[in-house]
């Protein structure tokens, strides 16, 4: 993929989960990941795991929703490498959530969703746009859901919270095009990462699985691949859009 | 593209009207990543000229003239790059009828007319991927890129059988890729915007294009090569879970 090498690419929460593999693919492909996460501890062991690689990398403790942690994280980037090429707005709440009916979603949780999957994003655009405004290059990519194009109940809250992210991802990038920075977002099927969650049981799985074109489980390999090309050069002219990378379950 | 993905090197790639426009130039960029490419071309001077100049400059090509809508002609196609390469890796349904579309009312349209936009963007899409899939299929890899148009999501008037044929080919890439993705094959299509090329279109003229290019998000002319590196990361490996997707490159005019 052309041009990311030695590009500096926020990532967040990279501590695990997808959100690593995002990290260990940049990394890989020569740019400088800055491993966020609210737990510092499994930021440091993703930063380990990459230099032992040779890899260069920056980990660092946020929270997304918090607007001077964020301002401080990009403080932190610049100080240390003196540019950001890349946001990749991976963090969010979901595998933490129960699946309820919506009568039983206390509002304390719907807040809280709000707060880190919406708010965190638009935070995080905000505290890194000035500088790449500045620098006439930037390319930031939010992580929305394929849950939305099935409207999936149970997770109400989740799901409305990815579906903001998809209008946020086509208003930004009007504002921001002219000034070389694209803006899309990824819309991720059912991936099979080391996070165990209750509501996906091998059963479920499978049933998934049947109804995709292609017919094995999503890794978090196959989203990395596609988030290095929307970080890439080769993808200037794409900005606003939604990429669904479900192995064909969805469509938007 | 200073540097296309790896692995197109040695893959056998046919383009549909690759003799001019935007097909030219992706038939460049496939031949300087080192592909083995198929100029698949109506107008067969066009055809011969474009895989001259790619093998000219060091890459790989042949040219095999094609009309799409002939079942024939297609399937000697298939046969021609069977014979020369012995596989197919990637299909590029580029050709289509679009600079001769004629700018009118539904009630002007003549139905001649119609069925020609019909026959050429949907038909030929239809006979190019039928012709590949068994060879895909066995070979358990394959991708199939269709060009449809953001001129679906803006929904055009006066342009009804144009934006018909290629919002139906957004349907065909869906149904496809539900039929092939056991079989390792991926669909996509890909959706460019008003692209600037050296053909002079009939309906959008170059004040409209204009227009258009100040409602981008990214406002400036689009040109072929922005679509160069959405079609090669398609065509890809990278994009391997990628599929029955509609990929919109026009700067951010449209969504889907």
């Amino acid at each position: 993929m052309n041009g990311l090498k030695g590009r500096v690419a926020i990532i967040t929460g990279a501590g695990q989960g997808i959100g690593r593999s995002y990290a260990q693919h940049f990394a890989e492909a020569g740019a400088i990941p800055v491993i966020v996460d609210v737990n510092f501890d499994s930021a440091k062991a993703v930063e380990k795991e990459i230099r032992e690689t040779g890899g260069d990398c920056l980990a660092v403790a946020a929270d997304i929703s918090n607007e001077e942690q964020v301002a401080a994280l990009v403080e932190q980037t610049l100080g240390t490498y003196g540019r950001i090429d890349v946001l990749l707005n991976n963090a969010a709440l979901f595998s933490s959530l129960t699946a309820r009916p919506v009568l039983e979603i206390p509002l304390d949780e719907w807040r809280s969703v709000m707060e880190v999957n919406i708010t965190g994003q638009f935070i995080c655009a905000r505290a890194v746009l000035p500088h790449m405004i500045e620098r006439k290059w930037g390319r930031i990519i939010n992580i929305s859901s394929g849950t939305v194009t099935m409207g999936l109940p149970w997770l109400l809250h989740y799901v409305t919270s990815k579906a903001a992210v998809v209008g946020m991802t086509r208003s930004l990038a009007r504002e921001v095009g002219e000034h070389g920075v694209t803006v899309n977002v990824i819309l991720p099927g059912s991936t099979q990462t080391e996070i165990e969650r209750s509501t996906t049981t091998p059963e479920v799985r499978q049933k998934i699985v049947d109804m995709q074109c292609i017919k094995r489980t999503e890794t978090p390999d196959d989203l990395a691949r596609v988030a290095l090309f929307l970080a890439s050069d080769d993808s200037g002219f794409v900005t606003g859009q939604s990429i669904a990378v479900d192995g064909g379950l969805t469509h938007l | 593209m200073e540097s296309a993905p790896k692995d197109l090197a040695g893959r056998v790639v046919i383009i549909t009207g690759a003799g001019q426009g935007i097909g030219r130039v992706y038939a460049e960029h496939f031949g300087a990543a080192g592909s083995k490419v198929v100029v698949a071309e109506i107008n067969k001077e066009n055809g011969e000229q474009a895989a001259k100049a790619i093998n000219d400059a060091g890459g790989t090509a042949i040219a095999v003239p094609t009309d799409v809508t002939s079942e024939d002609s297609v399937k000697a196609l298939a046969e021609t790059v069977m014979d020369t390469y012995g596989g197919i890796q990637v299909l590029i349904n580029n050709a289509a009828m679009s600079s001769v579309v004629k700018s009118r009312l539904i009630e002007e349209t003549p139905l001649e007319d119609w069925d020609a936009f019909v026959r050429v963007n949907v038909n030929g899409t239809f006979l190019c991927s039928r012709a590949v899939v068994p060879i895909m299929r066995k070979a358990k890899w394959g991708r199939i890129i269709n060009i449809s148009s953001a001129g679906v999501n803006m929904g055009m008037g006066k342009l009804l059988n144009y934006v018909t044929s290629k919002a139906a080919i957004i349907g065909f890439t869906r149904g496809l890729a539900r039929e092939v993705g056991p079989d390792g094959i991926t669909t996509n299509a890909v959706l460019p915007g008003p692209v600037f090329t050296e053909i002079a279109r009939e309906a959008e003229t170059a004040a409209f294009k204009e227009l258009l290019v100040t409602r981008q998000s990214i406002p400036r002319k689009e040109v072929a090569e922005d679509l160069v590196g959405t079609v090669m990361f398609l065509s890809s490996d990278a994009s391997e879970f990628l599929t029955g997707q509609s990929v919109t490159v026009d700067g951010g005019l449209t969504h889907l």
